[in-house]
């Protein structure tokens, strides 16, 4: 039975000429599990909006259930039925404490009171927060805060849950959590559920997936169906997990494996039937792909580094513990760690923002902390660019923004000016751009300018933190692009945070991983991914591509698993076919 | 870090004064407010700093919590302090350091006016912000001046507004704590220079804020409205708000401190160096 029809969708948003969807035609199955995939702009979250009834079509209609969404007499019936999770976990709680925010939609159902304490209660247990009923929300994580939010629209017991990209501002931890409480919703309660998302390995867990181009449906089928098509799937710049991927390759270069498998047990399965059916040996005596190099001199470096928080309060947390760390010239270091590990910490230390405890922040060999009045050129020399940093856009316009940091500096007009031609180039920012309010752009031009912003102080040491968190995978690939050419450009050091293994790995040089405030490994790419059982054990999250090898070398057909990216992968693997 | 700061933030516990109906809190705390500015010696001053006292024994918040919501009022209360001492003229100094002269009727004030902030805070902590969840306390205010709703004021409207301006509060905090970072690492100077131009200087601070504000609202709304949200015309509560036999002996007991420090006003007081106390 259907329990959503769109039919003939066109939407256009107030004020533009370019329909966002174009005659989409969707149906969706009761107790199905769909996830919605496409670019930004490819209109995946205002039909999202559509289908739960916050916007009403131009031209076609949408039923839920039976009723017509433009259908304003029956509007609150099919709030009841069809509930929406969104993007940020903190604009969905309306109540200080878990419990009476659970109880927000009940309420306004005019239940009685028992009945709401019922369906709080029951809520809460199937998002697994009862133990936090009565915690204040805002001491959450993210992702408790999200499971909230779950157990806030459970409470009226909707048919179907529409999540708008509801794991992208979380933390690897809380998208787990998520994804499990989905999981839980459909199976065991045969909730409806319909996930609009930008990673892929989300996307493997539904029953269907639905790919939006250009406001129509550019694909429609089973994970593996979608999957297997890589090559469509780049065109509209969306990617394959990465063992698909390497599977793809390695049969455009004459091998036959089977097309569509996603996850890395079933690739490894199919990697060694091949293997055995060849009677190849184990890989063995491995030479790394770069050749070993010393490393440049230091620019910055943390000697004996801790940084306490609450010192002398109840609360004293010790975020980084006597760190030693240096990070050569030119290089770029991805800095790895969980939530909690110092990572954000560590970057406030590094630009004098924040001042260590314990210990000193060398930049070229001098303390930063030395001469105060000299922590403000500190901070143009090592630029910091926090996550999500467009929301510190303020100017008139895009070009005014970016001239900030220069103008801080106390430069010439003209200087500034040059300045920030060239740090929008850097960031693929077109002139058109520059004119406009910084808050008329798209969400990666933002996103970019901000970063501009930064580039144009010139900074020698450039720290970002998740550069490219919430940003689809072209817009991640954008962000890092330039910053790669502003590195190669200018000679400068650029220290990636991230919570993303596999990000990093494609860019970095060098890794550092933290854990509970200390160095847990720092080395090259190539040195911390040897160590990848480590890495695994304290459960950082590995690249999918990396697993694979670890299955591989588990099952004793190569002895090392330092592969960190799919082109790599994919000369490992036929390196191991040669293994006779 | 601003975060851990608690002046008027909500302690859940499950004590006496936690499940009291916030209506008999709020009027209590009426009176108590009043008793503290009434008490005019040092008998009834200590019977409501002993009430103070009591309430927090009471609350079962751990003193550590308590004493720390007093630290932002150190500077508050050092500044009174001195004030009353040095600028209070009697008669016969205590004693004197050159120009300066402490008066007994210095000592006195000073003593009066930091048991009388003390109480303020303490009473008003106790038995509001650390004891009532904010949703208890916007609840009692729609409550409380529900009986406007017939001349047609907005009573449900401004509670939920309320509800919602606190519970943004600590995700504020967090975000103008984030927008100070990050423009100070553009160059910003927030610190130097004279009134304008550290005005100027917090535009950068503030329009951040108030477009995220903006962004908040937006959001909120949708989510609202995607919970069915539709005013307060028949909208039930899960927490009804109940006067119990306890809140009404709440409010005798209130009524008996009245009265205790009345009496203590009229026949509590001595005199001491030619001062009354």
């Amino acid at each position: 039975m259907n329990f959503i029809e769109a039919e003939n969708l066109t939407f256009r948003y107030h004020g533009s000429d370019e329909p966002v969807l174009n005659g989409l035609h969707l149906t969706i199955e009761k107790g199905s599990y769909t996830a919605i995939l496409g670019h930004n702009g490819s209109g995946k979250s205002t039909l999202a909006r559509l289908l739960c009834g916050l916007l009403t079509p131009d031209e076609g209609t949408v039923r839920v259930a039976g009723i017509d969404t433009s259908d304003e007499e029956r509007f609150y019936d099919l709030r009841e039925k069809c509930a929406m999770i969104f993007q940020n976990p903190d604009n969905q709680l309306v109540a200080g404490i878990v419990e009476e925010d659970v109880a927000f939609a009940p309420e306004n159902l005019g239940l009685p009171r028992e009945e709401i304490r019922r369906r709080v209660d029951e809520a809460l247990s199937v998002v697994g927060m009862t133990d936090y009923a009565l915690h204040a929300t805002a001491k959450l994580s993210g992702g408790q805060k999200q499971r909230v939010a779950i157990a806030g629209v459970l409470a009226m017991r909707p048919d179907c849950i529409i999540f708008d990209e509801a794991t992208s501002m979380l933390d690897p931890t809380g998208r787990k959590e998520i994804m499990a409480a989905i999981k839980r919703l459909n199976e065991t309660y045969g909730i409806t559920v319909l996930t609009i998302t930008h990673y892929m390995n989300e996307a493997v867990e539904a029953d269907r997936v639905v790919v939006l181009n250009h406001g129509q449906i550019y694909m429609d089928g089973t994970p593996k169906e979608i999957f297997s098509r890589v090559d469509e799937l780049k065109e509209v710049s969306l990617s394959a997990p990465q063992v698909t991927e390497l599977l793809h390759l390695l049969n455009k270069d004459g091998f036959s494996f089977p097309k569509g498998l996603l996850h890395t047990d079933e690739a490894a399965d199919a990697l060694q039937a091949e293997w055995n059916a060849r009677g190849c040996k184990p890989l063995t005596d491995l030479t790394h792909e770069r050749a070993p190099y010393t490393p440049n001199p230091p620019v910055l470096e943390l000697k004996d580094v801790s940084f306490v928080y609450g010192e002398g309060t109840p609360y004293r947390k010790v975020a980084l513990d006597h760190v030693n760390v240096a990070f050569p010239k030119g290089e770029i270091i991805g800095v790895i760690g969980h939530t909690g590990s110092g990572k954000s910490t560590m970057a406030s230390l590094l630009n004098g923002l924040l001042k260590p405890s314990e210990g000193t922040v060398l930049l070229d060999g001098k303390d930063i902390h030395a001469d105060p009045k000299k922590l403000r050129t500190v901070r143009s020399r090592v630029g910091l660019v926090f996550q999500y940093p467009e929301y510190q856009l303020f100017e008139e316009t895009t070009a005014a923004d970016i001239a900030f940091g220069p103008k801080n500096m106390g430069l010439s007009a003209e200087d500034i000016d040059a300045r920030v031609k060239k740090a929008a180039a850097f960031c693929g920012i077109h002139d058109s751009a520059m004119t406009r309010s910084p808050f008329d752009l798209s969400g990666g031009q933002k996103r970019r300018a901000a970063i501009a912003g930064i580039l144009a102080m010139e900074p020698e040491v450039l720290v970002l933190d998740e550069p490219a968190a919430g940003l689809d995978p072209m817009g991640r690939e954008e962000i890092f692009s330039g910053l790669v050419e502003y590195r190669n450009a200018r000679g400068a050091t650029l220290l990636l945070i991230s919570h993303s293994m596999e990000e990093v790995a494609r860019y970095a040089d060098r890794i550092l991983v933290l854990k509970d405030g200390k160095v847990f490994l720092y080395g090259t790419v190539e040195e911390v991914f040897g160590r990848a059982d480590d890495l695994s054990a304290a459960s950082l999250d590995l690249p999918q591509i990396t697993k694979l090898f670890l299955e591989l070398k588990k099952r004793g057909m190569t002895d090392a698993s330092d592969v960190y990216t799919v082109p790599y992968a994919k000369r490992r693997t036929e390196k191991l076919y040669d293994e006779k | 870090m601003r975060n851990d700061m608690t002046l008027g933030q909500y302690y859940p516990g499950n004590s006496f004064l936690h499940k009291a109906d916030p209506r008999v809190k709020i009027v209590s705390l009426v009176l108590f407010l009043v008793l503290t500015m009434l008490a005019n010696n040092l008998a009834s001053l200590g019977i409501v700093l002993a009430a103070t006292l009591l309430l927090a024994f009471v609350s079962h918040i751990p003193a550590k919590v308590l004493v720390r919501s007093l630290k932002p009022l150190v500077f508050l209360l050092l500044f009174t302090g001195v004030i009353n001492l040095f600028f209070t003229e009697g008669e016969t100094p205590l004693f004197s350091l050159g120009f300066l002269h402490i008066y007994p009727e210095g000592v006195r004030s000073t003593v009066f006016i930091l048991l009388r902030l003390v109480c303020l805070v303490g009473g008003s902590s106790l038995l509001l912000s650390y004891t009532t969840s904010p949703l208890e306390l916007a609840d009692a205010i729609e409550s409380l001046l529900s009986p406007l709703k017939k001349l047609h004021v907005p009573v449900h409207d401004f509670a939920m507004m309320m509800t919602i301006a606190l519970r943004f509060i600590p995700t504020l905090t967090e975000e103008t704590d984030k927008i100070v970072s990050a423009q100070k690492a553009r160059g910003a100077d927030l610190e130097s220079g004279g009134l304008i131009k550290k005005l100027k200087a917090m535009i950068p601070i503030l329009l951040p804020l108030l477009i995220s504000s903006f962004r908040h609202a937006m959001e909120l709304a949708d989510a609202m409205e995607c919970r069915c949200y539709r005013g307060g015309e028949g909208r039930t509560k899960l927490k009804v708000l109940r006067t119990r036999a306890s809140d009404y002996l709440f409010l005798a007991l209130m009524a008996a401190l009245c009265a205790v420090v009345i009496a203590a006003n009229r026949f509590g007081g001595f005199t001491l160096w030619n001062v009354a106390l």
